[in-house]
């Protein structure tokens, strides 16, 4: 990106990296498509926009909403990145999202623990939450060591069990199906006990953010510092590379993949946890719906950096945000917002392959 | 400095040369400056350190890649290969350093494989495959297994699937890495034939003995540049050797000259008869069976004193892998045990062999020795990290301070502990892992696998220098080698692998060479004696 100027001499007119203007590049490129197929489909575009920012930052609400959301991709997506240091692959988001807030609406409901001090009420939902995810993401790790079988399969395969579990909860009296007083009653669980829901940092439904937020900076704060400066993050890496050496050297491939795994299971079940108990206070069938594989992208798109998790996070929540009060409002489908993202996303791997060949050169 | 040039080949048209040819992988030149002919009818030897830039220059030709500047003319027509299928088609073939066969099929398929299109005709191939069996002395059966062919059979497949195309140039990478000594006279001979039909060979090689055999002209590569081209090599081998190391022939350690094929090997003048003998390693009839129940290893015994450098000797394949996977805890033995001093080690985790005071240098560094994308004093350290830990924060400063201490004790050449580990020399690469392993604090055996495999003659003779020193210090030494020379030169006692058991044993003696190598081929010792005495 030098520009020639007459004398033919290349000067340096861009000092900032291409690594910081590629992406935003790339964003802008999506973008500008999204914004054709919205014309084409014959809403006014600047309706679409109007919309859009309305959903993302037109508000107080909205820009809570948005974090909110990212806080949850950028869970999933940590423990993609933790799990990918070990070369594993978690793709099991979505269930883990799904068990995770099954186990936090259990405990939740249960009627000992609203009376708890301390706080108490929603920390042990939330840890029940992070177990139930780190235990769906442990059988991926044994099953890999016991019987070599392929993360990515069984990670993907545990999401179906677990989205189905979610169904099965809601639907089943016996489970977490709120009491039937009619044939019209929703399967659904209770709403569950005001004392159990997260605290909100202002205090204000107007501007609903939650206690998740700073319980997510310091998770990436810790899991920043595990990677690059413990001698946990060494092991990961070590095994990551080269399993064999690593065994070699004494370095336990068995409790290195469980330890991986189970982390990584365990946000994922902590973000359903957040989920449910800062936002939904209720069960419902499918509410974990395309949050972990929003969450397993923004990990991909990261490419091993808890930064570069944050920042594609928060594009996904405040883009998803945006599209929803799209279609609300505008009536552009969300199904339009998911495809642009998919553009963010090919563009972004492709500029990644870009600033690669040119630092490079 | 350029050496007697051919005076009686000069006038000959070169069927390829090499005109000012320069290669770089990033900022590292690989060549530079190249220049070379190769003529009809000649055996054109490559001689070199490892990373002098043999292989690329094969690759180049062979049109693996493509130079960045300089020019190439094949029968003075210029000549820029798109690949290897256009290298081919223009009459270069090439015979790599690593074989490329399908092991479950028959040679008649892998010679075909690649080459004919539609149908098969396995019949017409078998028949070439004939007529070049008797044209060179490849004898082969067409039909046979690859899996079932012996590393020289599948080189000679190697060779018959060049030599099927009929090539006028004939390229082969350090082809005699892998044979046993009376191979490697049959493939020499194989060459002279193939270069009297009026073909240019190409034999890469860092072995003297081969290049006084059967070369024509010999070409010197140091650093990526032609250091020196002669035509008749045995005339002076010791400029080409002064040419290739830089350094003073004299001062080669004995034992590295020896493997080279410089000097001939000298027995290590070592009287163990007044030390006491105290047993260190004893291995009882280790036994390993494979998935398929073949024995890979049967019934091996062997007691290794404290101080001892005990070689084993075998082509690879044998079931050296084995052993020293079992010994070092990577694989689990179907029967027998070990024992270091009282400790059984039978059925342990590398970990605790480690503990156990057994060091391990590993016969293939990349997969088992090291991890290539960590530093180098992260590597250096790897068996022994929580050395370097507070409340498991790792203590970077005293890793990198103690790694820098390690890298000047073993003259690992790096820029810093910090550098990663993939962009050291193989000769670097080998001494930290060495480093690593000799210097566990309670090391009482070391078992060394293919230890010097790759490296050039400074870090070879750095690597016996280390190990004769730890066997000094009273460390029992198990030496797994594929070279004969290694083995005769550093160990004190040799025993023979041959398809998983012990064909005998005997003193590390230059003598009882021809005894060994027919052990190396699977003669049993007392009938070799027979032999030999009769």
């Amino acid at each position: 990106m030098t520009a020639l100027d007459q004398s033919g001499k290349t000067t340096a007119r861009f000092t900032v990296r291409p690594a910081l203007l590629v992406p935003i590049a790339a964003v802008g490129f999506a973008a500008l498509i999204g914004l054709g197929l919205i014309a084409l489909i014959g809403v006014p575009v600047h309706d679409a926009i109007a919309a859009f920012i309305d959903g993302t930052v037109g508000s107080a609400y909205s820009i809570a909403a948005s974090i909110n959301r990212s806080i949850a991709f950028a869970l999933v997506g940590f423990g993609f990145v933790l799990a990918n240091r070990a070369n594993l692959t978690n793709v099991g988001g979505e269930g883990q999202i799904a068990v995770g807030g099954i186990a936090a609406t259990a405990v939740a409901l249960d009627g000992h623990v609203s009376g708890l001090p301390l706080g108490l009420a929603f920390i042990l939902p939330m840890l029940a939450g992070v177990i139930a995810g780190a235990v769906w993401g442990a059988i991926a790790a044994i099953m890999k060591i016991k019987a070599g079988t392929n993360e990515v399969i069984s990670t993907l395969l545990l999401s179906f069990i677990g989205v189905w579990l979610l169904y099965w909860c809601v639907q089943s009296p016996a489970l977490l199906r709120k009491p039937m007083t009619s044939s019209a009653t929703l399967p659904e669980s209770l709403e569950i006990p005001d004392e159990t829901k997260l605290p909100l940092l202002t205090g204000d439904y107007s501007f609903p953010l939650h206690i998740g937020l700073p319980i997510a900076i310091v998770i990436a704060v810790v899991i920043a510092v595990v990677l690059s400066k413990t001698i946990l993050g060494l092991r990961l890496r070590a095994v990551g590379l080269n399993p064999v050496a690593a065994n070699r050297a004494g370095i336990s491939y068995a409790r290195t993949v469980i330890f991986a795994l189970a982390s990584a299971g365990g946000l994922g079940g902590l973000a359903g946890a957040l989920m449910l108990l800062g936002e939904q206070y209720t069960l419902k069938d499918g509410f974990s719906s395309g949050y972990g594989f929003d969450g397993l992208v923004a990990g991909l798109l990261a490419r091993g950096s808890v930064t570069g998790v944050i920042a594609a996070a928060l594009l996904f929540g405040f883009m998803r945000s945006g599209g929803i009060n799209m279609e609300m409002v505008a009536e552009v489908p969300t199904a339009l917002v998911v495809v642009i993202q998919g553009l963010i996303v090919i563009t972004l791997a492709g500029a990644a392959l870009f600033i690669e060949r040119w630092e490079r050169k | 400095m350029s050496m007697t040039s051919g005076t009686q080949t000069a006038s000959v048209e070169p069927l390829l040369s090499l005109e000012a040819i320069t290669k770089r992988f990033g900022s590292f030149a690989a060549l530079s400056d190249v220049s070379l002919e190769l003529r009809p009818g000649e055996i054109h030897c490559i001689l070199g350190e490892n990373g002098a830039g043999k292989s690329t220059l094969c690759n180049l030709i062979f049109g693996v890649h493509r130079p960045d500047s300089g020019a190439m003319r094949f029968r003075g027509v210029p000549f820029q290969p798109s690949g290897p299928a256009d290298a081919l088609s223009h009459g270069i073939a090439m015979v790599h350093q690593h074989f490329s066969l399908v092991p479950d099929m028959t040679v008649v398929d892998n010679v075909l494989l690649g080459r004919e299109r539609g149908v098969l005709n396995r019949k017409q191939c078998a028949r070439q495959l004939e007529k070049l069996a008797i044209d060179y002395g490849l004898p082969l059966d067409p039909y046979a297994k690859i899996e079932d062919l012996s590393v020289g059979e599948r080189q000679r497949v190697e060779i018959v699937k060049c030599l099927i195309r009929d090539p006028s140039l004939f390229v082969l990478d350090e082809p005699t890495a892998v044979l046993l000594p009376d191979e490697i006279a049959a493939l020499l001979d194989v060459c002279r034939r193939v270069a009297s039909s009026g073909r240019a060979v190409v034999l890469v090689t860092h072995k003297l003995a081969e290049i006084k055999k059967i070369a024509d002209r010999v070409t010197v590569l140091r650093g990526g540049r032609v250091v020196a081209t002669s035509a008749t090599p045995a005339a002076d081998i010791d400029a080409l050797v002064r040419a290739m190391i830089q350094g003073n022939v004299e001062a080669l350690d004995s034992s590295a000259a020896s493997v080279l094929g410089l000097a001939p090997v000298q027995r290590a003048r070592r009287d163990r008869s007044t030390t006491t003998k105290t047993e260190a390693l004893q291995i009882d009839g280790l036994t390993v069976r494979d998935s398929q129940g073949v024995t890979r290893l049967d019934n091996f015994t062997l007691t290794v004193d404290r101080g001892e450098i005990v070689g084993v000797a075998g082509v690879e394949g044998n079931g050296q892998s084995e052993l020293t996977a079992v010994l070092s805890g990577m694989m689990t033995a179907t029967g027998g045990r070990i024992h270091l001093g009282e400790a059984e080690l039978t059925g342990l985790a590398p970990k605790q062999i480690t503990a156990a005071g057994i060091g391990i240098v590993p016969e293939d560094r990349h997969a088992v020795g090291c991890v290539t994308g960590m530093s180098l004093a992260e590597n250096i350290y790897l068996n022994r990290l929580d050395e370097f830990t507070r409340f498991g924060f790792l203590k970077r400063t005293a890793l990198q301070r103690e790694a820098a201490a390690m890298m000047q004790r073993f003259d690992v050449r790096a820029r810093g502990p910090a550098a990663t580990f993939f962009s050291l020399s193989g000769g670097n690469q080998q001494k930290a892992v060495l480093a690593r392993e000799i210097t566990l604090p309670n090391l009482t055996c070391l078992v060394a696998a293919q230890p010097t495999r790759g490296l050039d003659v400074g870090a070879v003779a750095a690597v016996y220098d280390h190990i004769r020193a730890a066997s000094t210090r009273g460390v029992a030494i198990l030496l797994v080698s594929s070279e004969l020379d290694e083995l005769l030169s550093v160990a004190d006692r040799i025993v023979v692998l041959y398809r998983g058991r012990i064909m005998g044993a005997c003193a590390a003696d230059p003598a009882r060479r021809e005894e060994i190598g027919a052990m190396m081929a699977g003669h049993a010792q007392d009938h070799v004696q027979g032999n030999l005495h009769a």
